[in-house]
């Protein structure tokens, strides 16, 4: 039996026609089209489908559609505004913070979560941030210099 | 090909963002599971649940009788494929029987995990309920899921009509061996008898995996007039279809594979798994099908992890620390197929030492695991975890500093290869100067909370070069448009935008670089073997070089000069010879003017390019708890000869990548195969891949030693800084804790247990 989900996503309202079995992340991809949150694991295990739901990070696999009513949730699809890009997504483009790209979107939505909440977070914290996000191409190094880089960039922006 | 280090470099070299790194960081990058084609079908597989079995029968009628069910497909539905099928691949061929096997089982299932069955439905729910209602019955058989099972006297055989090479006649073959590699030169058991010290160790290497994060995905599509579409995430678009075509029995004029973003490989999606599968559903339903793995699936025999190993090494020296012999004996675990080579990660482990002797034996061994693919290397790091821990405890036993042991019989230019052939132009000696000469090495290791300590090993790994191919058009504004028969696999469209910019003397925002598919591309090896960024390299400076020369003739007749008189630099066409300031016509203005005489088309084709071998050296720093056994890596730092650089931040990026992916393997990854052959920890929690936590920064430094005869003397980049990994981590292990931990991944227990041992036998 199949119910109706509505919900905000990337502050646009979205309904839509949900199985009970479904989860958010196959709300977002199969229902919503939103194919930028990838599905790596379906267990919570690999960040891969990080999606923000009132600014918080979650895993989009470990959350079921009907749970999304009412919620305000924001994918990799919402992060930038247009063509300009959120200063952690350039800073991953300018330091080589990504590369096979897969796990990138999840990485972004950690990271702006993060720099939300800690605007001059230590690189600790960055690696704690995205602990939930597992990269397998770049050992993780530039994807901390990339998200360092942003939050000095977010700063030196909010002083002018 | 370039003049190597002369003429000064303007675009490669620099580190440039990747040109497809927006769409990455937006979601915009399409994978093939993000592909929506109308009246998309789910198709699904059903996988054996037994390690070991023969498939009485298969009964699919209730599956298709479910609503919703649009295709059903069982081995059956594939033309049969026997043994010594080879096709075109790579440096020698590969049995097309393997590919055909690891799509599905016929007759008997050899793991579990292996598909037997599939189906296409409307949906994901409809097909979890379709293969459930698929009837299979089995005559269970006995599994011999390890490779003390399967060599124990008397094991199930499960390649009875699979004929062993390479033993000596009348020699005792124990059960279940693909095929048996002995390399020797001289007399190394009489050699080491005669050395002043000897070190040996036996490791044992549990199954590990490639791990990448996108799970397997394809989208199959058949037309009417039986033209197939497969949109695919593979480390070679042509191999897809190679392998694809000749398990359909379809002709490759009726195959088209496009290759979409790849969302890592690392050796594991060279052969085909899902794909002929998906393109069959395709066929019978007329519509589309994608199917993508889960990771349960991926982890539990549908796809193919690294081998487990069993190796076991013997080395002596002189006094002088002057080595006399290495012996050394590689059992890689083949799983289901019998096929795996070790020739090259036997002689990768030995390659970095000059020896006086040597004897190398190496030998796959079949199991009730999943067939084992590539992984980075593949079998390097395995091998050097025994190969390095030997030398690390040959230098203790000889008074002798790990470096200085390393300078002192350091392979060189010329010197003999383990296969006994010169060494081609190599800058080892040049990395263990780097190395004695760093912080990373002379900084007193700081004290800690628990025992420190820091360990050093060497790394090697010859690459492939086979084939590339790369068609280059000019466009009506001079702007320039590649065409690669490779799939990017690792910043691939950014290096070749470089190079062709670089030879184009244009920007690289003139350049575009695209992937083609392979009704648009020609025939390329796949992204593998540290290959892609030399060999498509030397191909697009061919296109390029190709290209200008057919624009000079154009320019010629535009300046009215004759055509050895005109000069190309950086975008403009002059007449009068070199520095001549007569006539001259810009590349955008002669395409503006020559577009409509017809299409400039540049022809690069690579093969058999100069091996660029790659060497390094890793040193890192632990600390090991003695009460719980956790090993914590504390600094890391990779040295590498890469040639030169095409872009230093996708060099380090390669490098950091591996060496992580390294010390996942040394530390914490292992797939746990009961004695059935059934998988305990099928998911990314219990098989447990370094987090940001894990790790610390990875510090690089890259060496820069030309290989001759190649453009911009490329060497090959990322797969030797796997190799050395583990045991570098394992010799740090040793100088902390005063052991050594032969068993791989180095978990806490396993550290705990060797710390036992120690405590129980005082030395």
């Amino acid at each position: 039996m199949k119910t109706v989900v509505q919900c905000e996503v990337n502050g646009e309202p979205r309904e839509a026609l949900v199985d009970p079995r479904d989860t958010l992340l196959q709300l977002l991809r199969d229902r919503l089209g939103l194919t930028g949150t990838k599905e790596g694991c379906s267990n919570g295990n690999c960040g891969s489908c990080t999606v923000l739901m009132a600014g918080a990070p979650v895993c989009a696999c470990l959350v079921l559609a009907g749970e999304a009513e009412g919620a305000h949730i924001t994918t990799i699809e919402g992060v930038a505004d247009g063509n300009d890009l959120h200063p952690v997504q350039a800073a991953l483009i300018q330091h080589g913070g990504t590369q096979c790209g897969f796990c990138t979107p999840g990485i972004v939505l950690s990271a702006v979560a993060l720099l939300a909440e800690t605007p001059q977070p230590t690189s600790g914290q960055i690696r704690h941030a995205i602990a939930g996000n597992i990269c397998r191409c770049t050992g993780y190094d530039k994807i901390v210099t990339a998200i360092a880089a942003a939050a000095a960039e977010m700063q030196a922006g909010a002083r002018q | 090909m370039s003049d190597q280090a002369v003429i000064p470099l303007r675009v490669v070299g620099q580190r440039l963002p990747r040109v497809d790194a927006g769409e990455r960081v937006t979601g915009r990058a399409i994978y093939p599971a993000d592909l929506v084609r109308p009246g998309t079908l789910v198709g699904s597989i059903k996988r054996s649940p037994h390690g070991h079995a023969v498939i009485k029968s298969v009964d699919t009628t209730k599956a298709l009788a479910l609503k919703g069910v649009k295709a059903v497909v069982t081995g059956a539905d594939f033309p049969e494929i026997v043994p010594g099928t080879i096709i075109p691949f790579g440096e020698t061929g590969a049995d097309l029987w393997v590919s055909a096997l690891i799509v599905m089982a016929r007759g008997k299932v050899l793991w579990v995990g292996q598909p037997v069955a599939a189906v296409a439905a409307v949906d994901e729910h409809v097909a979890a309920e379709a293969l459930s209602l698929i009837e299979i019955t089995y005559d269970v058989l006995p599994a011999v899921a390890s490779i003390e099972a399967a060599m124990a006297k008397g094991a199930c055989v499960l390649h009875p009509q699979h004929t062993t090479k390479g033993f000596e006649p009348g020699a005792a073959i124990p059960p279940n061996i693909g095929s048996r590699t002995l390399l020797e030169r001289g007399d190394a058991e009489l050699a080491l008898t005669q050395s002043a010290a000897t070190a040996s160790i036996a490791v044992k290497v549990y199954t590990g995996h490639q791990g990448y994060i996108e799970p397997h995905a394809c989208v199959a599509e058949a037309d009417p007039q039986g033209n197939v579409t497969l949109w695919a995430s593979s480390q070679g678009a042509h191999q897809t279809e190679i392998q694809t075509a000749g398990i359909l029995g379809l002709p490759q004029s009726k195959l088209k594979v496009v290759p979409l973003e790849l969302g890592g490989g690392f050796g594991g999606k060279i052969t085909v798994h899902l794909e002929p599968v998906a393109a069959r559903l395709a066929q019978i339903s007329g519509r589309p099908v994608k199917m993508v793995m889960s990771r349960a699936e991926i982890l539990a025999g549908g796809s193919g992890p690294p081998a487990a190993a069993q190796v076991s090494v013997e080395v002596g020296a002189e006094a002088d620390g002057r080595l006399k012999a290495i012996a050394g004996r590689y059992v890689f675990d083949t799983g289901g197929i019998p096929g795996t080579p070790t020739t090259l990660l036997m002689q990768a482990s030995a390659a970095c030492y000059q020896t006086e002797t040597l004897r190398l034996e190496g030998m796959d061994v079949v199991t009730s695991k999943p067939r084992t693919e590539a992984y980075r290397g593949p079998g390097g790091i395995q091998a050097a975890f025994a190969v390095e821990q030997a030398m690390d405890e040959l230098a203790i036993k000889l008074g002798m500093d790990a470096v200085a042991f390393r300078q002192r019989n350091a392979a060189v230019t010329g010197s003999l290869m383990p296969a006994g052939t010169p060494f081609p132009s190599i800058g080892l000696t040049t990395i263990l100067e780097r190395v004695a000469a760093h912080a990373s090495w002379r900084d007193p290791l700081p004290p800690g909370k628990h025992p420190r300590g820091r360990g050093l090993a060497l790394g090697y790994w010859r690459g492939t070069s086979m084939t590339s191919a790369a068609q280059l058009t000019v466009a009506g504004d001079g702007r320039v448009m590649v065409t690669m028969g490779t799939v990017d696999i690792s910043g691939t469209r950014t290096t070749m935008a470089q190079v062709a910019a670089e030879e184009m003397g244009l920007s690289i925002d003139d350049v575009h670089v695209a992937t083609g598919d392979t009704k648009s591309s020609a025939y390329s090896d796949a992204a593998a073997g540290s290959r892609v960024g030399r060999t498509m390299a030397a191909a697009v400076v061919d296109a390029c070089r190709d290209a200008l020369g057919q624009l000079k003739g154009r320019a010629a007749e535009r300046l009215q000069a004759p055509e050895v008189d005109v000069t190309y630099d950086r975008g403009v066409f002059r007449a009068g010879g070199n520095g001549g300031t007569a006539a001259s016509i810009t590349l955008g203005e002669l395409m503006r003017q020559t577009l409509t005489d017809g299409a400039i088309i540049g022809r690069g084709v690579s093969t058999k390019l100069p091996f660029g071998v790659e060497v390094g050296a890793h040193v890192v720093d632990v600390e090991v708890d003695p009460e719980t056994g956790q090993v914590t890596v504390l600094r890391y730092t990779a040295f590498q000869d890469v040639g030169r650089a095409l872009n230093p931040t996708a060099v380090e990026g390669q490098m950091q990548g591996s060496v992580v992916q390294g010390l996942g393997w040394a530390l914490t990854e292992a797939i746990d195969y009961d004695a059935d052959g059934k998988v305990r920890n099928a998911s990314l929690l219990d098989f447990r891949l370094p987090t940001a936590l894990d790790v610390p920064p990875i510090d690089c430094v890259i060496i820069e030693t030309p290989v001759p005869g190649v453009p911009y003397g490329l060497r090959g980049v990322g797969e030797m800084p796997i190799v050395p990994v583990a045991g570098a981590v394992a010799n740090a292990v040793r100088r902390a804790i005063g052991v050594r931990v032969t068993n791989m991944p180095m978990t806490p227990e396993r550290v705990l247990a060797a710390l036992k041992n120690k405590a129980g036998n005082p030395a």
